[in-house]
């Protein structure tokens, strides 16, 4: 039985939620489950173009392990989900908006476009839906 | 005739072994076998789940000294 599809969205900016969010995402894309992720709000400033890990992530006690430790990259893990499986990201048109930016303010290969709410809303309603 | 890849994973967190394996078996023929060895505790779990439910093969899975070799067989 084909499993339901997962949708995410991503709205922290916390290292913590987007690193289970890409873990989430990127192991059931390979886990033959469709999945698709929307980031907005403060999330959105993780996928900025050409930043490092200490520009990119934020967090408290688990974010400096994590990168301390030299755990799975949050970003690198979106990517292999796309690349190995059925996994695509939306970035959130009003984010972007507000923001003032277009698509190429966001790291190269990882987006399939913007979206607005409603219509990841709506295609949500046959999947399961976690929010971060 | 088969062939069997290693995999060193070892000192790669959660779900590092598990993406390494599924690029590696992207790369070889139906019926090679793939060895990772690992020692993410959850690993030990989640790949042989993985495996179950995208229907490839186990073939075996021992720990030794804190090290896991979990051996795969591409099945499709």
């Amino acid at each position: 039985m084909a499993s339901a599809p997962l949708y995410i969205l991503l709205c922290s900016g916390e290292h913590e939620k987007i690193q289970m969010a890409a873990m989430m995402a990127s192991v059931g894309a390979v886990s033959e489950r469709p999945v698709e992720v929307f980031v907005s709000m403060n999330a959105i400033f993780a996928f900025a173009k050409g930043r490092g890990p200490d520009e990119r992530y934020h967090g408290g006690a688990f974010s400096r392990a994590l990168k301390e430790k030299r755990a799975p990259d949050a970003v690198t893990l979106f990517g292999q989900g796309k690349e190995l499986g059925d996994l695509k990201m939306w970035a959130c048109s009003m984010a972007l908006d507000v923001q003032g930016w277009e698509m190429d303010a966001l790291e190269d290969g990882l987006f399939d476009g913007p979206l607005g709410l409603t219509k990841f809303l709506s295609d949500a309603e046959n999947g399961q839906f976690v929010t971060l | 005739m088969s062939e069997r890849t290693k995999i060193d994973a070892r000192g790669a967190f959660c779900p590092g072994p598990l993406m390494e394996l599924i690029a590696a078996l992207k790369l070889v023929e139906i019926g090679d076998e793939i060895e990772v060895l690992s020692t993410d505790k959850g690993s030990a779990k989640d790949i042989p789940e993985w495996v179950a439910k995208v229907r490839h093969e186990m073939v075996s899975s021992n720990e030794e000294n804190g090290v896991w070799s979990i051996v795969v067989r591409k099945a499709k």
